[in-house]
């Protein structure tokens, strides 16, 4: 299984149907991506996946800060 | 009528005719989520959802749209369902001016039955969780207050913040929280950052209306949310002690959830459909870590669907930002009649004013610009004059087509503040804002013709009457 949104390799299981065998929910480690198993083809397969919401490492690295980190008030 | 818990306010919604039980079986997804963006389209006095049988789930509870049409919003304060939306707005400004009204102190809460604490905790055991809409990247809490105090001035009640931000569900214990640099926590957790501190927070979930109406209603860094409930309702607004954090959090709650925004840390988040009907795109966000979970037997999990206006999140935002910005402007020039903020939580305002003199109109308009509230919004502002009803939209029309020349009555100005989530603006954060002023020009100003209004008849009053009457017979 790979991640929808990044096609990462790394997902875990975050949580399990209280009625067993219904449904999963996972997440990607990478991106953070969660989804339930039982979700439409467009939220849970790469191949799916709109092109618009996908998510790169650039998308990662350059995402804003929000709210900014401000100096330490000992170190200025 | 004063609900202190959210099924209180349920059950008032189901007297009206205002709660639609669904008690056919569901999928998480996509049917929550569609069955509450679809409430918004067809029609007016759209009811509140409830779902109680969602597959895969033994006890889930979900309650959606409960302030989502006039009709609801009206119960929620405690009105006629029929009151029309500006009688609204004016009873809110009304009961305002009795703030502030003093809280009143319970114990033993309901949500105290159930505790979890550390890594015990797993929110997708205690919440249905589920996704809105197919760009958001996970599950969000959307409509949780959010009670935070200025690490300064800890014991400062006013000063305590409840707020509704959202909050990505990021592991069993983790949320992603988005504090708007303009809002009341983003100054805490700027305090606690720069001294390299977490900032304790109190999360709230599944509550009565006002206090709702409250967390998205921009008052004064100092002024309490639990005062103005207390004005709101017409009565004390009943809070109770969080057991980790000491903090004042709300008596009727669902659940609360208590924790740390952890200073300093940035993580991956979203994006998430938001109110701008756009996605806010993938953001570094501040990540909150639980500590301690106290929830109801079986609570009710209250979702709120956003999507392209109008959806709930319009009726629950809308009298919430035109009150404040008219209570702040009032304060100044007595001359605001009204204000109408209700489009995309202000960021296009109509006010409507006397003039004292050429140019006031726009002085207005400047002002509500640098309003706590307009600081992060309102990016564009409508002046029209005293005889225009800002929430009568084809008077406004009106006054934009017969008394706006672009030569002299549109005032830009250049790169100022805006939430970052507006999608225009570049860089995010960052826009020209706009006043177009419609009022008619006044002395000194001597810019058109406009010395020839046509006024209604003097007897048309009369008239209108009559005629009522006269219909009222056939």
């Amino acid at each position: 299984m790979i991640c929808p949104r990044c096609a990462d390799e790394k997902i875990e299981t975050l949580a399990l149907s209280p009625v067993p065998g219904v449904w999963e929910v996972y997440q990607c480690q990478h991106c953070l991506y969660t989804w339930r198993s039982t979700e439409p083809l467009r939220r849970t397969s790469r191949e799916h996946y709109p092109e618009e919401f996908r998510m790169t490492q650039a998308d990662i690295d350059n995402a804003p800060q929000v709210p900014t980190i401000p100096p330490l008030l000992n170190q200025r | 009528m004063a609900y202190d818990t959210l099924r209180e306010f349920l059950e008032a919604l189901k007297q009206n005719g205002q709660l639609l039980e669904i008690s056919e079986q569901v999928a998480a997804e996509p049917d929550l989520a569609a069955a509450a963006n679809a409430v918004s389209r067809i029609g007016d006095n759209a009811p509140a959802l409830y779902f109680d049988n969602i597959a895969g789930f033994t006890d889930a509870r979900v309650a959606l749209n409960t302030l989502g049409s006039w009709a609801n919003h009206a119960i929620a304060m405690g009105l006629a369902p029929t009151t029309p939306t500006k009688p609204q707005v004016d009873e809110f400004i009304r009961r305002w001016e009795t703030f502030p009204v003093a809280p009143e102190r319970r114990d033993n809460p309901p949500w105290a039955e159930n505790t979890v604490e550390g890594n015990a905790i797993n929110l997708f055991d205690i919440l249905p969780l589920f996704r809105l809409n197919d760009g958001d990247g996970g599950f969000y809490l959307d409509k949780a207050c959010v009670v935070s105090r200025d690490p300064l001035d800890p014991d400062n009640f006013g000063k305590q913040n409840v707020g509704i931000y959202r909050m990505e569900v990021k592991g069993k214990r983790k949320l992603g929280l988005q504090p708007v640099p303009m809002h009341d926590i983003a100054r805490h957790l700027h305090m606690a950052e720069e001294r390299g501190e977490d900032l304790p927070v109190a999360i709230s979930l599944g509550n009565d209306p006002i206090i709702t109406l409250m967390g998205a209603t921009p008052l004064r860094y100092d002024q309490s949310e639990y005062e103005m409930a207390g004005a709101l309702r017409e009565k004390s607004y009943p809070i109770t002690t969080a057991p980790l954090t000491g903090f004042d959090v709300p008596w009727g709650s669902e659940v609360i959830l208590e924790g740390v925004i952890e200073g300093r840390k940035r993580e991956i988040e979203g994006p998430f459909g938001e109110f701008t009907g756009h996605y806010s795109g993938g953001r570094n966000m501040t990540v909150v870590r639980i500590d301690r979970a106290s929830f109801r037997r079986k609570p009710i999990f209250e979702s709120l669907y956003l999507g392209m206006p109008w959806t709930e999140i319009d009726y629950l935002i809308g009298p919430a930002t035109c009150v404040p910005l008219y209570q702040q402007l009032k304060a100044e020039f007595p001359e605001v009649q009204a204000v109408n903020a209700m489009y995309t939580h202000g960021l296009l305002a109509i006010i409507s004013t006397k003039k004292r003199y050429g140019g006031f109109a726009r002085a207005v308009g400047l002002r509500a610009m640098t309003t706590p509230h307009g600081l992060g919004y309102v990016k564009m502002v409508i002046m029209v004059d005293e005889d225009v009803d800002p929430f009568n939209l084809p008077q406004v029309m009106w006054a934009l087509s017969a008394k706006v020349n672009p030569a002299g009555d549109l005032v830009q100005l250049p790169n100022m503040s805006v939430l970052e989530l507006d999608p225009g603006s570049s860089p995010a954060g960052i826009t020209d804002k706009l006043i177009i002023d419609a009022t008619t020009p006044v002395a000194p100003d001597k810019r058109g013709h406009y010395s020839q209004p046509v006024r209604d008849l003097p007897e048309a009053k009369a008239w209108a009457e009559k005629l009522s009457t006269l219909l009222a017979r056939r």
